[in-house]
């Protein structure tokens, strides 16, 4: 059976790059974005691999959208990765944490922390019978409580210790969960948050090593780990 | 660290074409430059045991050589794809080659199709900042394809194919490397004998070597790309080497390898059990935390290794050393002559 991908905002950035790694492995994708024109420019170059990709735009804090995502991965084959990489940084400029607006840190949350969990739940019948992993991009922001990144940066800290205890909650099932924070890069993402100044940023492709590397191991072996993609090191529980 | 702290000149004829074998020598009968802070003596590795005292810890790679070069079919016709670090499920890190003397780069793009004894494979994608290495997935296991077809990893400064067994040290139990850890290819049990009549202390641990590294290009040495290799630290290890250093003795890494390994699972304080792949580069700016000797090999011109053995024995010394080596006419690369390097 074909073995499938899910992969929330994979129409730039790293999404893209690790989606365009799953498919030059063979793995056929389930991608989404918001901005359909880009996603479906994203699933043609994706094509060329010679493998299925299923591209749904909308939005993943809605559940009906949530909804046809899991069930093209049912259709196409079985899930064995959840790759939530969507999320969102807020207002820009990045407002303090003392005024943001709170519908706005709402939504941050909503697709940063609410719809990754929302899609493990969702996703766990198939994740569980094929033992899958799920990986939850993070971010230094989840750490660094830098200055005006406190609603972003406080929505992937959740998202962590989310990861983590679903790590010890599905462990029983032979499902794992890691945490990834990617590292600096010249996304668009970051062109927002340092307004334009991202140039001496490597590319996403300098985070290939570190999924070939991820994706290589045996998955109990990472479940409830955080990696950084750009560190020296990468180890498993020994 | 500079670049140009690491260019010295070495004659082309000092390189060992063949193994010490065929020359009419045992392994252990190589040249050995002993070099410490007192200055530079002329031995062979049999005299290893007298430069080396009771309590000393001796740290050697377990890692033995695979036959990791395969012959390729693809759009370029054929070709030599040498297989550098398996990362798991049939992904590998591989150098195209078009042979032993000719490097790349090969005309070649992801998504092309290859053919490898008993297997089909794809190219996935270029190592970012290492154009030379490219991430290749194989539709089957590749250890059946080296089982039955493979080569050890040769270039051209080698005459001719050896077998296997010419690239494997006495250490040599967990395959993995592409590349023999060769520092420790001239031990023969008569000098392990001599070490444990001496009190000298073994101690192990495996570090897969990938395909040789390239020269440094860069000004500042630090920005130079390392790709990451496979580790392991086992806890028997790990206790052996921090007792050690507690107590003030001296612990010597068999091989630049094992000074990456241990330095990876160093924490800070002291050596951690540990495993994963690790890419850290010991170079002067870092630092060595964990060793006070190294057995290695000589070491060419401008490459990271060098920049190793500055930071565990300063510029100076290994300059000096390496003026020395020439001098005295001492063979380079993995058949050649060995180096041991005491800071104390």
């Amino acid at each position: 059976m074909s073995r499938v991908v899910l992969i929330t905002g994979a129409s730039k950035g790293l999404g893209f790059t690790l989606a365009s790694f799953l498919a030059g492995q063979g793995y056929d994708l389930v991608i989404t974005a918001r901005r359909e024109n880009e996603l479906n420019a994203a699933a043609e170059k994706l094509r060329s691999a010679g493998i299925i990709v299923t591209a749904l735009a909308g939005d993943v804090a809605d559940p009906a959208h949530r909804r046809a995502l899991v069930e093209a991965a049912q259709k196409l084959g079985q899930l064995e990765l959840l790759v939530n990489s969507a999320s969102i940084l807020g207002p820009a400029p990045m407002p303090t944490l003392t005024e943001f607006p709170l519908d706005e840190l709402r939504r941050v949350f909503e697709v940063n922390l609410i719809a990754p969990i929302a899609l493990v739940q969702e996703t766990l019948p198939l994740l569980k019978s094929s033992k899958g992993l799920v990986i939850n991009l993070s971010s230094d922001a989840a750490r660094g409580a830098y200055e005006t990144w406190g609603g972003y940066g406080s929505s992937k800290a959740a998202l962590e210790l989310a990861s983590l205890t679903l790590a010890n909650e599905l462990e029983e099932h032979g499902v794992s969960v890691v945490t990834v924070d990617p590292g600096d890069m010249r996304t668009e993402m970051a062109e927002i948050a340092f307004e334009g100044d991202v140039e001496d940023r490597p590319l996403p492709e300098v985070t290939l090593p570190f999924w070939a590397w991820l994706l290589g191991q045996d998955r109990m072996a990472v479940s409830g780990q955080r990696y950084e993609a750009q560190s020296e090191q990468w180890e498993i529980a020994s | 660290m500079k670049r140009e702290s690491l260019v010295f000149d070495r004659p082309g004829e000092l390189q060992a074409t063949e193994p010490p074998e065929a020359r009419g020598i045992e392994r252990d009968e190589v040249r050995l430059l002993v070099s410490t802070p007192e200055g530079h003596q002329h031995a062979h590795f049999r005299d290893l045991p007298n430069f080396l005292r009771e309590g000393d810890v001796l740290v050697v790679n377990r890692s033995a050589t695979i036959p990791a070069s395969l012959k390729a079919q693809g759009k370029v016709g054929e070709f030599t794809l040498n297989l550098s670090t398996h990362y798991g499920r049939n992904l590998w890190l591989t150098e195209p080659r078009w042979d032993a003397d000719r490097p790349g780069p090969l005309p070649i793009d992801p998504g092309d199709e290859i053919e490898l004894p008993g297997t089909r494979a794809r190219i996935v994608a270029p190592y970012p900042g290492l154009p030379a290495l490219w991430f290749v997935q194989a539709e089957k296991s590749l250890w059946g394809s080296m089982g039955c077809c493979g080569s050890p990893i040769r270039y051209g400064y080698v005459d001719q194919q050896l077998p296997l067994d010419a690239y494997q040290t006495i250490f040599a139990a967990h395959p993995g490397s592409a590349e023999m850890p060769s520092a420790a290819r001239p031990f023969t049990y008569r000098v392990l004998r001599a070490l444990r009549k001496k009190g000298v202390i073994l101690a192990s641990l495996v570090l897969h070597t990938g395909v040789s590294s390239q020269e440094v290009e860069e000004e500042d040495i630090e920005e130079h790309t390392l790709y990451p290799e496979p580790f392991h630290v086992p806890y028997l290890t790990a206790s052996v080497v921090n007792k050690a250093l507690r107590e003030n003795r001296r612990v010597i890494a068999v091989g630049t390898t094992v000074v990456r390994a241990l330095e990876a699972a160093w924490n800070g304080e002291e050596v951690r059990p540990s495993g994963g792949f690790t890419r850290i580069y010991v170079h002067p700016g870092r630092g060595i935390h964990t060793v006070h000797g190294l057995i290695t090999g000589l070491h060419d011109p401008v490459t990271s290794h060098l920049a190793m053995l500055s930071a565990l024995a300063g510029e100076k010394m290994i300059r000096e050393a390496y003026e020395e080596a020439v001098r005295e006419e001492y063979l380079w690369h993995e058949f050649g002559d060995s180096h041991l390097i005491l800071t104390r």
